[in-house]
């Protein structure tokens, strides 16, 4: 059991905004260095503990524990803020642990995307999504493969030119061969959240999947030789062993801004129906003693400039409509912006998705 | 001279298995128990079914019956004993070198050698795939000095676990092997050639036979952490086949299939435990004979 951490009173005269956090370090180091910072100038009144959890346990979903826990006994839980996508844990909407966030009370609301919007009580503020990588170098934009079969086409004929990462090693070939489910269960992402243990039938349909994703075996880098990671994929296409990857998109404006990949490289969207990716989700304790403080937060973290912020320094998605932002970002950033993002229930239909795509896909037994 | 008085050697006695105790109980707590709970578990039926006791071979015929699985272990077994023989066929002559060479160069060839016993296995594979990698040094050179376009890079294939572990283990290898040979003393080879030994036959007939033992060490050890090996079969190796360690994790952690990894667990431990059973048989022979 990991002990979870107790919170500093804050110093005199100023109230604690505690936010907690499942994230890497490039997240990490954006709140300590530029929001905190930023927002403790602005507001005077708060003092922001980022408590990050990552790699322990469940990540914030522990936490959440302690928070039910908390509610059950009349305890303060200590948390203004929590990153937590409450679709993972139901039961916690039903018994009211969450603040219902919207325009009402987080004035900024009313700019977001509303397919960024999973749950009333979340506030999307961030996000990714995997898309393809592609050298415009090589690739003459009017050849990009829009849509999942074209896709598929184009990697036949363009034998050794694509690759994608091994679906358990890195989100970016996970939702690529989530994609490849996708594409063969009727494109409907939502099926796949019916019920909590994956559905047998619905499993049996990842064979179709398989088979897809078996046709472009010996056409992809090395006759499928799969990297075994997400950046080991972008290395690949940034010496021009292949032209085309599937990758994050906030790693591949990483990886352009550090000068690893060249700036030849553009990103690409299936128009069809997106790869997952996702948003980052703020949730609020509705027994919260910080309320104030902590929509407070919520709600300048939606302000422009912030979100401008998530596209230059971060490479991620903002999470307010495109028409919020200048003109030239709409623009660089136009051919990826989906207007949905398909999410996926993990668990244990990661278990399925890795344990198939191992067995029937990479496998050098014939089948 | 006075004999020592009994309750002193009962004291000796005393503080030598208290000295003992720490480590074994070490031993016992956290790997003989938990392997034998491991192997146990591997041979009883399924609790979760409702059954409460009974034993069972499902596990175990369940791997073999998997053809995956099967080429898993036996792609391991490959992977390993060509990687051991290139070990030696790398280690060998050069530690002989070592040995005899008495050039300001061996010196510095010594400390070469040993210099990747201080880098981690994980920056050895980055940059490995940085050097023999498509587009990576060799390959440029080849391209652009040779104008040679056929470089086939090891990256992703069996060959790069290959090359990775065995650089990885010159190292160790080197280290036992030429203080192997610094106990075969001078005398005995000057002996031998004062009665018309050629070089070759002083090998043959002084230097291998009392090389056996530092031989045998060296080749139950580097099979041992070569079956074993997870960092460079991961990042080097391809999806499929995978080396037993990278099959372990990916079944308990990404299949979700905790006792199909157990059992994966117990076969690559019986078989490392029959390789540490001629090392352990190979040490205390010779500490036997010392006596």
């Amino acid at each position: 059991m990991k002990v979870l951490p107790t919170i500093a009173p804050p110093p005199s005269g100023k109230t604690n905004i505690n936010i907690y956090l499942d994230a890497d370090t490039n997240i990490t180091d954006w709140y300590s260095n530029i929001l905190i910072p930023a927002f403790e100038k602005e507001f005077t009144v708060y003092k922001v503990n980022l408590i990050n959890v990552k790699g322990v346990g469940n990540g914030t979903g522990t936490f959440v524990d302690r928070l039910v826990a908390a509610k059950q006994t009349g305890a303060d839980g200590q948390a203004e803020i929590v990153e937590f996508d409450v679709r993972g844990r139901p039961e916690t909407v039903k018994d009211g642990l969450w603040l219902k966030l919207d325009a009402s009370n987080v004035p900024n609301a009313k700019g977001v995307l509303p397919a960024a919007v999973v749950s009333e009580y979340n506030m999307p503020y961030r996000g990714s999504q995997v898309l393809l990588a592609y050298d415009s170098a090589k690739i003459k934009e009017s050849d990009v493969p829009r849509t999942f079969p074209a896709l598929l086409e184009w990697v036949k004929k363009n034998p050794g030119q694509f690759t994608y990462g091994r679906p358990d090693k890195g989100g970016s070939g996970g939702n690529f061969v989530i994609r490849a489910i996708h594409e063969v269960t009727g494109k409907d992402p939502q099926k796949f959240y019916a019920s909590v243990d994956p559905d047998p039938a619905l499993v049996k349909d990842l064979d179709k999947a398989w088979e897809l994703l078996r046709s472009i075996h010996e056409s992809t880098y090395d006759k499928g030789s799969y990297p075994a990671g997400n950046q080991p994929a972008l290395l690949l296409l940034a010496n021009g062993s292949v032209n085309m990857v599937s990758a994050w998109s906030d790693q591949v404006l990483i990886n352009i801004d550090k000068g690893v990949l060249p700036p030849t490289i553009k990103m690409a969207q299936f128009t069809d129906l997106p790869m997952s990716g996702g948003y980052a989700q703020y949730a609020v304790p509705a027994g919260t003693k910080n309320k104030e403080g902590a929509l407070a937060w919520v709600n300048w973290m939606l302000k422009q400039d912030r979100q401008v912020d998530v596209i230059k320094s971060l490479g991620g998605f903002p999470a307010l409509k495109w028409d919020q932002f200048p003109k030239e970002l709409q623009t660089q950033f136009n051919s990826v912006v989906a207007d949905t993002i398909p999410t996926w229930p993990g668990g244990k239909w990661d278990a399925e998705r890795n344990k198939g795509w191992y067995e029937k896909v990479a496998t050098n037994i014939k089948q | 001279m006075l004999a020592p008085r009994p309750s002193s050697q009962w004291r000796t006695w005393l503080a030598g298995y208290a000295l003992i105790a720490p480590p074994l109980a070490l031993l016992a707590l956290l790997i003989f128990f938990p392997a034998g709970q491991a192997i146990v578990r591997t041979v009883m039926l399924d609790q979760d079914a409702g059954i409460t006791s009974g034993l069972t071979l499902d596990r175990y015929l369940n791997f073999f019956n998997d053809p995956i699985a099967r080429s898993n272990l036996s792609f391991t077994i490959t992977v390993t004993l060509i990687t051991v023989f290139f070990q030696f066929a790398v280690c060998f002559p050069l530690a002989l070198y070592l040995r005899f060479s008495t050039s300001r160069i061996a010196g510095a060839v010594q400390v070469l050698a040993l210099f990747p016993l201080f880098v981690p296995g994980v920056i050895l594979a980055f940059a490995l795939i940085r050097y023999l990698g498509p587009r990576g040094t060799v390959d440029t050179f080849l391209r652009v000095v040779l104008n040679y376009e056929g470089f086939v890079t090891p990256y992703l294939r069996p060959s790069g676990i290959v090359f990775a572990l065995t650089r990885d283990h010159i190292p160790f290898t080197i280290l036992v092997l030429t203080a192997g040979l610094r106990q075969v003393e001078d005398s005995v080879i000057e002996a031998a050639r004062d009665v018309g030994a050629t070089s070759l036959r002083a090998f043959v007939q002084i230097i291998m036979p009392l090389m056996q033992r530092p031989l045998l060490i060296v080749f139950c050890l580097n099979i041992i952490g070569t079956f074993g090996a997870f960092t460079i079969p991961y990042l080097l190796g391809p999806a499929a086949p995978q080396m037993m360690g990278v099959y372990m994790q990916q079944t308990f952690s990404e299949y979700l299939d905790r006792s199909g990894a157990e059992t994966q667990a117990v076969i690559s431990f019986v078989l490392c435990a029959l390789v540490g059973a001629l090392y352990v048989r190979t040490v205390t022979r010779r500490r036997g004979e010392r006596a």
